[in-house]
């Protein structure tokens, strides 16, 4: 393909790709180049097919963003309208395909002297801004992992989580629980009451992130639970109670 | 100022570097001090003051530089925006985003309950386009809403930056147009978060230049192409943003009125054509497919109209007083107040003696004019402030163009007269209005820095203990629970929990006993859950209201006595199902 047609090419590359990425189970670092160049890719053709060289510099580029904002919103109601879910397959079919038939219609109408080829003429910037303007976008992407490595150091205090619920579709059973995020790894003992007198306890130790779960039966007037973060078993860490389902 | 536009780009990069090390000190537990509040506006200084100064500087700049530094301004306060929370969302709209684009994701489908902002499936292009790309990029819904609203963001700016060019003939009143446009309170926040009027509003722009190139009458053998970009962007307004899609008719109907006045008809017809489209647009898609969009408008206009016509009545206005925060902040709102309603006159001194027979530049001046109906609405209405600050994102459009205008006017006196007192006095004017944008716009003064925990502390809100409360509701118990949770809660309950928080709970949490009144109030209202955060004992709430709906808002003086949170542990059937220490969740009987 000559010079006059790379972006058609590059495009219809981009369009291939994409689908090849999504069908491979390509890794994220590739399929979010090609993601962010496909949904990309039908403005600038729309702009092409539609302005050609009429129009230049921003207004061009705004009008080719613009239009492949259109398209996933416009094109993406209209798939679902016919019925069509929009998962992965919908959403690359309609912008490839759509960049595809874009390519087509375009290389005709070159082809036919109908549209102006693709010209590209950078400018050059002097070497000094060029230097000063990758500066600031260096010193940017620091400020931005400075701003994560701030998520990342920020202390929040630890908690773990108990519960006791119903379980859905079975009365005769309970979902017991407890999920430590205390950040580190935590001893727990865990009582069962039924009608306030105990009926079975458990030593646990979890990491941090780590769950816990039982079901137990659902007899008793009164079911509760208390967790003691251990050493401590004076006082209760965590409380949880419901009732029953009444059966003995 | 002769800086090159190279040099003040990383003059704004430093600045956004100096930020994020103030919200980093904010999240090592320094979000009270001083020095990182002055550290956060250093930054903003080094971004905001280079850029100003530069533009009102004698040595004019290029058109290419003007569009250089309008870009530079916007992703650099752009960037301030995701260093704020730069790995998950946090802001309370963008939550509500957040969800919607989860269920269309999950699901494949439109249009699914959003229990958090029940319209926003039915305006679902922002969410469209973000699942478009989560799908095809693999990169999560965080990363490509981030994209998505970048992208929009900076091609509104962008594309007003160029209707300013087309319709002031100058570069340069374009860019200080857009610069005053940037000091609007929302500009940084509600403007340019993942929010579905972050992507309308370059849709709103993009007609409007289309209807601008169709009525110039310069483009013969282009009107096709511009009539069908404009079909295009009505279409993705009026399935992207209820408000946004019904201003854009109502601009259209006043550029063709000014067209009218001017005698220029010709300027009149295609103005007058795309209003007639965007209206019935706008109105078929209110019919078919969004009909709950008036009772969600209703109330914000019938509160409207009720004050405004118990102002006029001579009674008193339901409106509490305005906003507080820290003096200097209230000082300079007025100011900007002052500055915007004293500089108007002169733009339209200006539009009267150069302009006045462009159709366009009379429309901006006639609806600059709602600028005076802002300031009434913000000091009069209840609510005012959130509702001029949400209408000003279009006010501000015509208001910033003849703000331009007249400073353009004062500029240039300052170089006829080689008056460099007018010239600095110009320049600390533009940037009494920016920084006013920031002081009082969002995020508010009491988390202006991101930090621990605060009681209903929107965004501070927003920490692992509630998050992973919610995530655990969604998990155990299902989607679509009627909850009842504290202000802080609400949104994190209802994006990653999924569930359906009401707003009128606040009689939940405000006696030291559960009566039969209450019990009956909440199995009318189908209440299953109660969320309770016992941190609300602790502190009075940073919003000053511990509910969405709080009748007491801006009247506690104390905390809620923690009896009144703990009485549901001792009512009889009332089960105690989550317990993490600050949050318990209490399952109500007979549910």
């Amino acid at each position: 393909m000559s010079r006059s047609q790379a972006d058609l090419g590059l495009t219809a590359t981009v369009a291939v790709l994409a689908c090849a990425a999504a069908a491979v189970s390509a890794p994220v670092a590739v399929t979010a180049v090609l993601g962010i160049l496909i949904l990309a890719a039908p403005g600038y053709l729309l702009g092409e097919l539609l302005f050609g060289a009429a129009i230049e510099g921003l207004e061009r580029v705004a009008v080719a963003a613009g239009l492949a904002l259109c398209v996933p919103i416009l094109g993406g109601l209209i798939l679902y309208a016919a019925g069509v879910q929009l998962h992965r397959a919908t959403w690359l079919g309609l912008l490839a395909g759509l960049t595809l038939a874009c390519d087509l219609v375009l290389l005709w109408r070159r082809r036919s002297g109908r549209a102006a080829s693709f010209g590209w003429a950078p400018r050059r910037l002097p070497r000094r801004h060029a230097m000063a303007f990758g500066a600031a976008v260096a010193i940017a992407v620091c400020a931005v992992g400075i701003a994560r490595a701030g998520v990342v150091w920020q202390h929040y205090p630890g908690f773990t989580q108990l519960w006791l619920v119903r379980s859905q579709g079975n009365a005769a059973s309970v979902n017991l629980g407890v999920a430590n995020h205390e950040g580190k790894t935590a001893r727990y003992r865990l009582v069962l009451l039924r009608n306030f007198r105990p009926a079975g306890s458990w030593n646990l130790t979890l990491a941090n992130g780590q769950t816990w779960h039982r079901s137990p039966s659902s007899s008793g007037r009164r079911i509760s639970v208390k967790l003691y973060k251990l050493p401590e078993l004076a006082h209760s860490y965590r409380y949880v109670a419901i009732d029953g389902s009444g059966a003995q | 100022m002769q800086l090159p536009v190279s040099a003040i780009a990383v003059s704004a990069a430093i600045g956004v570097l100096v930020v994020a090390g103030a919200y980093t000190a904010g999240r090592l537990g320094h979000a009270s001090s001083a020095w990182a509040d002055s550290a956060y506006w250093l930054g903003q200084v080094l971004i905001l003051v280079p850029a100003a100064a530069r533009l009102l500087s004698r040595r004019v700049l290029t058109a290419g530089e003007t569009m250089t530094l309008v870009i530079v301004l916007t992703v650099a306060e752009y960037l301030v925006m995701i260093c704020y929370s730069p790995a998950a969302f946090s802001y309370v709209d963008e939550l509500q985003h957040w969800r919607s684009t989860m269920n269309v994701l999950q699901t494949g489908r439109l249009f699914s309950v959003n229990y958090l902002l029940p319209i926003s499936p039915r305006y679902p292009g922002l969410e469209e386009v973000t699942s478009a790309l989560a799908s095809v990029s693999g990169l999560s819904v965080f990363t490509s809403g981030l994209i998505i609203a970048a992208v929009a963001h900076l091609l509104f700016v962008c594309v007003l930056y160029l209707l300013f060019r087309e319709v002031s003939g100058s570069y340069r009143i374009a860019g200080v147009a857009v610069l005053c446009y940037a000091s609007n309170s929302h500009f940084d926040s509600f403007d340019s978060m993942f929010i579905y009027q972050t992507l309308a509003l370059p849709f709103l722009a993009l007609t409007l230049l289309a209807a601008w190139r169709l009525a110039s009458g310069r483009i013969a053998g282009q009107r096709a192409r511009w009539l069908a970009l404009a079909v295009l962007t009505i279409a993705a307004t009026v399935v992207t943003h209820h408000v946004t899609s019904y201003v854009l008719p109502v601009a259209l109907l006043v550029i063709t009125v000014a067209a009218l006045l001017t005698g220029n008809r010709r300027a009149a017809a295609w103005p007058a054509v795309l209003a007639l489209m965007s209206s019935a647009a706008a109105a078929g898609w209110l019919v078919s497919a969004a009909p709950q969009t008036w009772s969600y408008l209703q109330p914000f206009a019938d509160l409207t109209v009720q004050s405004i016509r118990a102002l006029l009545a001579g009674g008193h206005s339901s409106a509490p007083p305005t906003s507080g925060g820290p003096p200097g902040d209230q000082l300079l709102g007025a100011a900007a107040v002052l500055i915007v309603s004293a500089l108007l006159p002169v733009g339209w001194w200006q539009v009267w003696r150069r302009y006045r027979g462009q159709p366009w530049t009379v429309a901006m001046a006639i609806l600059s004019a709602s600028w005076y109906v802002l300031v009434a609405v913000r000091l009069t209405v209840t609510d005012g402030s959130e509702l001029a600050g949400r209408a000003a994102t279009f006010t501000f459009i015509p208001a910033a163009y003849i703000v331009a205008l007249a400073i353009g006017h004062l500029a240039g006196i300052a170089v006829r007269w080689q008056a460099r007192a007018v010239a600095a006095a110009v320049l600390v004017v533009l940037l009494m209005l920016m920084f006013d944008g920031l002081a009082n716009g969002w995020p508010p003064y009491w988390e202006r820095l991101p930090g621990a925990y605060q009681v209903a502390g929107s965004e501070r809100s927003v920490e692992p203990e509630v998050i992973d409360g919610a995530r655990w509701t969604l998990a155990a118990l299902g989607p679509g629970n009627q909850f009842a949770a504290d202000f802080g809660s609400y949104p994190v309950l209802g994006s990653y929990g999924d569930q359906n928080p009401l707003r009128n709970v606040a009689y939940l949490y405000t006696s030291p006993v559960y009566s039969q009144s209450d019990t009956l109030r909440a199995q009318a209202q189908a209440l299953r859950f109660v969320w309770v955060d016992s941190r609300l004992s602790k502190s009075l709430p940073a919003y000053g209201q511990y509910f969405p709906v709080d009748p007491r808002a801006g009247k506690y003086t104390h905390p809620l006595p923690a009896a009144d949170l703990d009485k549901f542990n001792h009512v009889p059937g009332v089960g105690r199902i989550y317990d993490s220490g600050n949050i318990v969740i209490y399952e109500l009987p007979g549910t």
